[in-house]
């Protein structure tokens, strides 16, 4: 009996060591956005800020407006899509600009002691205590609301993030025998940091992209909510919800399309991420589980 | 053994090396305090020209130039950008944060007023988060693989997925316009505070619920634990003798993470709630660019971040023992 169960059941663990159910339901449901986003055309042919003032207050499942029309008539299948193209571009777009900061300046505190790294650690330090929140809210309503303030602000000020991670990993990587060895066979240090150091921090970065993707697509529809990140008008998820609030009596579907979206654009992120941690937890583990 | 003395050499001097400065711990804190009030404050003054003239606001549309002189040299408008700068910080060291532009009124006076009902929030928000996420997280951790566990914890995965404001809306369509049972918006009576309190409560649970969950499961697993059940100890014995008090230790850094976070993050939540705190008078006083009472707001919250956040590093180092002796964390 043992004989028999042994294969099948390595052959399970082989498998379950590629392959966790939140990364596939994740990339799932990040291929449906990913193709609502691309197909946005052909998709609706409402305009999202075409009002019709004869059909104000549709429920969801009229004919024509499946998701309903909010309170100028305007329908919401085709805010909803505009308003997950504005979501996907700024999260994206702050993501990115975290990132290449973050990554720059922690493998630069990492491979340079002395004032490079005090300066590094302490803006890390300094910017991670920020009260976040506050302050993006102070920044964009200084600045003024825009698609430009509002990934810069975020982008800039959640860079430390991606630091502090990049610089712990990569200093514990420049310890490394190999690494050292390298250094002393005479690799530059511009090649060890591309060859040795950026694919040993890859996990831990894919990971925390996904999470910092959720993070900031949900700061991005807060300002949004409170009036101060997307236009006012522009078909966002942040201001369909913050247009919702005074209807939710007459018409709460104004409320639940958008906040739909942003839960389902989170929860695919967090299923990203959480898959991802989970299969290298397995795969560095090994037969332990 | 030798190699490990090497690395904490390395790892000494480099870190000798790296602080120009050898600070015992504490001034450490101060001179990173000294660094974030810096940082914050020189931040929105570089800012505020952006947004405007405040004189231009106070005094309205229709100002003459002579009104709006006056504004200017009332309030201090009238001098250069740096020398206001410089006015603020010689002020702050004598700890007066300036008038509001609004009112009036000293600006951290009415922060501090404001500073009770966050507080009241944040607390009742933690505690909630705390009640909430103890027993389910312990009973998700005990047997993670039980079919109706697997269930729950799906369902705690897409909670953690929506975002406190988008909560705090669901339950206002749900308790205070569908069923009509608890006021929307208010602060006056205990019923104003149960939906402000769930909302907030609602994002913070799923996460705590996540890492005890793991912490216990972890536990569980663990030698100490196997030779427990090994002499016979049974399976609650074990979850509050052994499992337990670990998988605590670990969730305090979350809790007091969670707990800065809700000075800051309670912002939209007050808002919604028309919740008197410092994240609503921040709402309110950010359109009139209110700039003492703003900056004052954000020191004030830095502060209360960096406080708590001293106290969970500290309190985590006097309750686990293996820290007790450790080396001090940079």
């Amino acid at each position: 009996m043992a004989d028999q169960a042994m294969p099948r059941a390595s052959r399970i663990a082989a498998l379950r060591s590629r392959i966790s159910t939140e990364l596939v339901v994740g990339i799932l449901m990040g291929g449906l956005l990913a193709a609502l986003l691309l197909l946005r055309p052909w998709l609706s042919d409402h305009d999202p800020m075409g009002t019709d003032l004869l059909n104000r207050y549709q429920p969801p499942g009229t004919p024509g407006h499946w998701l309903g029309t909010d309170q100028l008539g305007r329908d919401l299948w085709a805010r909803a899509l505009a308003g997950l193209e504005w979501s996907m571009t700024t999260a994206i777009m702050a993501t990115a600009i975290s990132l290449m900061i973050g990554t720059l300046l922690g493998l630069l505190a990492a491979q340079r002691e002395g004032v490079v790294r005090t300066l590094v650690r302490q803006s890390i330090d300094t910017i991670l205590s920020f009260p976040g929140l506050i302050v993006a809210i102070c920044v964009v309503a200084l600045w003024g609301q825009g698609y430009w303030p509002i990934v810069l602000t975020l982008g800039l000020l959640s860079w430390p993030v991606f630091a502090r991670v990049c610089f712990a990993e990569a200093l514990s990587l420049l310890q490394r025998e190999y690494v050292q060895s390298a250094a002393l066979a005479g690799m530059s240090r511009f090649q060890i940091l591309i060859q040795h150091v950026l694919p040993g921090l890859r996990p831990v970065l894919m990971v925390m992209l996904a999470f910092h993707f959720a993070s900031m697509l949900i700061s991005e529809s807060a300002l949004s909510f409170l009036g101060l990140g997307a236009p006012l008008g522009e078909p966002t998820w942040g201001n369909m919800l913050a247009a919702s609030r005074a209807e939710l009596f007459e018409a709460p579907w104004m409320m639940l399309v958008p906040a739909a979206g942003i839960v389902i654009a989170v929860v695919t992120a967090n299923l990203i991420g959480d898959g991802i941690a989970a299969l290298s937890r397995r795969q560095g583990k090994g037969i332990d589980v | 053994m030798n190699a490990s003395a090497d690395k904490a050499a390395t790892r000494a001097s480099t870190a000798g090396r790296e602080n120009w400065l050898l600070l015992p711990p504490v001034l450490r804190r101060l001179r990173d305090l000294l660094v974030l009030l810096f940082a914050l404050i020189t931040l929105l003054f570089l800012l505020l020209p952006l947004a405007g003239d405040p004189a231009e606001i106070l005094a309205g549309m229709d100002a003459t130039p002579d009104q709006l002189a006056a504004i200017r040299e009332k309030y201090g408008l009238d001098d250069s950008r740096f020398n206001q700068y410089l006015r603020y910080w010689g002020n702050l060291a004598q700890l007066d944060f300036g008038t509001s532009l609004v009112d009036d009124q000293p600006a951290m006076g009415t922060v501090l007023r404001h500073l009770p009902a966050t507080l009241l929030l944040a607390v009742m928000a933690i505690v909630t988060t705390i009640a909430i996420s103890l027993p389910v997280g312990t009973w998700l951790g005990f047997r993670p693989e039980a079919p109706a566990r697997r269930v729950s914890a799906w369902v705690i995965f897409v909670m953690q997925g929506i975002p406190g404001f988008v909560f705090a809306l669901i339950l206002i369509q749900i308790f205070a316009v569908s069923l009509k049972w608890l006021p929307a918006i208010g602060f006056a009576r205990p019923e104003n505070w149960i939906l402000p309190t769930l909302a907030l409560a609602s994002f913070l649970a799923p996460n705590l619920v996540r890492v005890i969950a793991a912490n216990v499961s972890e536990a569980m697993r663990e030698d100490y634990v196997r030779t427990a059940k090994a002499f016979g100890a049974s399976p609650v014995e074990i979850l509050w003798r052994h499992a337990l008090p670990n998988a605590l230790l670990g969730a305090t850094a979350l809790i007091g993470t969670q707990f800065a976070f809700l000075m800051s993050g309670s912002v939209i939540i007050e808002s919604i709630f028309a919740w008197p705190g410092i994240g609503w008078l921040l709402m309110e006083r950010i359109q009139s660019l209110d700039f003492p009472v703003i900056q004052a707001i954000a020191i004030l919250i830095a502060l209360l971040v960096f406080a708590i956040n001293t106290l969970t590093d500290l309190s985590f180092h006097l309750l686990d023992p293996r820290l007790r002796r450790g080396a001090s964390h940079g």
